[in-house]
């Protein structure tokens, strides 16, 4: 009945494909991701009014919550893609995980970059040591472990491997980190900041919320896409599909 | 709209905000497609050399079959 | 133990790293050195009184111990894939996560044991309170294997990669952040009299998953990275 969906995804995992595939869609999705990108913030910046308590600072919220979700959204497809790849040794899912690591540690940085100029103004201080902070930075590190890892081996392939099987320690290690913090702040007792009132939030701000969300998660798939597109034309170089490619339309279209 | 711009005393940290997240996706962006294009100009160059080992002498016995 | 059992080979295995190291007594020094260094460094930074240095005594030891630990899980595995006695042990017809075990247990009494000895003396030059003491070193016998198997999951990860001390301290830091939360907690809950078991408790936790999942994570890792 429904047989044409697996026998899709089968075909997905083919290199040419999927490379013809992410040409098709990434266009219509980075276009789609600006177009709302550009509502969403005229929403959040300009149409929604200013909150009664932090006045226009909190309008950083559209920018930082969309873009810590996806630091973690992210780092889940990549765990998700990784395990793909470690079981299943689809090529294809093990550039998919390799490549989305830029993208989410790019996000993760302009989550922790966002949260510090939010705090700035609101708290006093651009840092603290809460859970959600030291989280964020502990997730941006394993990011940049996995592209260390993944870009100090020789062999692409062993290196995406042995990558992906970081991701997976990473995945187990995060929640572990963040309990063990939320305890720490407990018998510390320094600063105890809290980020989010318990506010109910009004449907002027939450339009561009989740406008915002749609647009960086399409976003993702334009960007990722790309970089598996430049990831398969350099480890794929050999094959024939890449070199009609290259005779067929000098390389640029398609 | 210039007080909309300012956002009351916090516009520095609203700008800036909205200025990194640009920026860095903006990088994000265009460091796949300059890595694309260097990868597809450095397989041309391979395949011309190939081309050139195997055009101007005589024709490589080893490889006329392939 | 009839030759050629598992346990045989495991004792074998221990037996002849421990030997080893024996073999090259200067290197078991390093990290202690390395300490005790690290350790005289931070009065000097931070001026001489005993009622600051007392404070921070039990973070400072911790955070000396995770590096001079650090330093010497870079050549866990280098050695043997070297010589090629890595591929036999891959070969072997015993487990191999055993067999990796027994390798870090063999590191962790050459590297961490040197230093969980001396740990009393930094602490001492550093003015923590005596009755902390005990609790220092009871937490760092149970947080360093903890770091060797973490560590040895991440070194096993880098063994087939080009070398790069700094690459593995990236990665280590995610992973030993609870451990030195609940290592340095415990201490910290002594020194103010408060109860120090929770802590101790969550790193015992710890330390019994990661002896069971490390070995096996570590021998899935070496798999990956050796294979060529």
């Amino acid at each position: 009945m429904a047989n044409w969906v697996p026998l899709w995804l089968h075909r997905l995992g083919s290199p040419p494909v999927f490379y013809r595939f992410a040409g098709a869609v990434r266009p219509w999705a980075l276009g789609l991701a600006i177009v709302l990108a550009g509502v969403a913030l005229y929403g959040g910046l300009f149409v929604a009014p200013a909150d009664y308590q932090q006045g226009d600072a909190y309008r950083i919220i559209f920018l930082h919550v969309p873009s810590a979700w996806m630091s973690l959204f992210i780092y889940g497809a990549m765990a998700v893609a990784a395990f793909v790849g470690l079981v299943w040794r689809i090529k294809i899912a093990e550039v998919v995980a390799m490549e989305s690591a830029p993208v989410g540690a790019a996000f993760t940085f302009i989550t922790l970059v966002t949260g510090s100029l939010w705090g700035k103004p609101m708290w006093g201080t651009w840092w603290t040591w809460d859970a959600r902070l030291t989280s964020e930075l502990v997730l941006l590190f394993i990011y940049l472990g996995v592209i260390g890892l993944y870009h100090s081996f020789e062999d692409r392939r062993q290196g995406a491997r042995a990558a992906s099987f970081l991701v997976l320690v990473g995945a187990v290690n995060v929640p572990i980190v963040h309990f063990s913090v939320n305890w720490w702040n407990t018998l510390h007792q320094g600063s105890t900041v809290r980020l989010l009132g318990p506010s109910h939030i009004e449907t002027s701000m939450l339009w561009p919320l989740l406008t915002m969300m749609a647009a960086t998660k399409l976003y993702y798939v334009a960007s990722l896409f790309a970089r598996v597109r430049a990831d398969l034309i350099a480890s794929e170089g050999g094959k024939g599909w890449v070199r009609e490619l290259l005779a067929g339309r000098d390389g640029d279209a398609a | 709209m210039n007080a909309s711009l300012a956002m009351g005393a916090y516009g520095f940290y609203v700008w800036s905000s909205v200025a990194v997240f640009f920026i860095v996706l903006l990088i994000d962006t265009l460091a796949p497609l300059a890595r694309r294009r260097r990868n597809l100009r450095e397989l041309r160059a391979r395949i011309a050399r190939q081309e050139n080992r195997r055009r101007p002498g005589t024709p490589p016995s080893n490889e006329s079959n392939a | 133990m009839t030759p050629g059992s598992t346990s045989a080979a495991c004792a074998a295995l221990l037996r002849r790293d421990l030997t080893l190291a024996w073999r090259r007594r200067g290197d078991i020094a390093m990290p202690v050195l390395y300490a005790l260094i690290v350790a005289t460094l931070f009065p000097f930074a931070l001026g001489p009184e005993p009622a600051l240095l007392a404070r921070i005594a039990g973070g400072v030891v911790f955070v000396t111990v995770l590096l001079a630990v650090l330093l010497s899980l870079d050549n866990l595995f280098r050695a043997d894939i070297e010589d090629g006695s890595m591929e036999q042990l891959m070969l072997a017809p015993q487990p191999l996560a055993l067999l990796v075990g027994m390798k870090i247990l063999a590191h962790w009494i050459t590297s961490s044991l040197p230093l969980i000895v001396v740990a009393p003396l930094l602490a001492g030059m550093l003015k923590l309170p005596a009755p902390a003491t005990p609790v220092l070193v009871f937490a760092l016998v149970l947080a360093t294997p903890l770091l060797s198997l973490l560590g040895a999951v991440l070194v096993a990860l880098t063994a087939g990669s080009r070398r790069s001390g700094m690459l593995l301290a990236l990665m280590l830091l995610p992973l030993c952040v609870p451990v030195v939360i609940f290592a340095a907690g415990a201490v910290a809950a002594a020194q103010e009299g408060l109860p120090w078991i929770a802590p101790i408790a969550w790193l015992g936790a710890g330390l019994a998953m990661a002896v069971v999942l490390a070995p096996l994570a570590c021998a899935a890792a070496l798999r990956i990275a050796m294979d060529t």
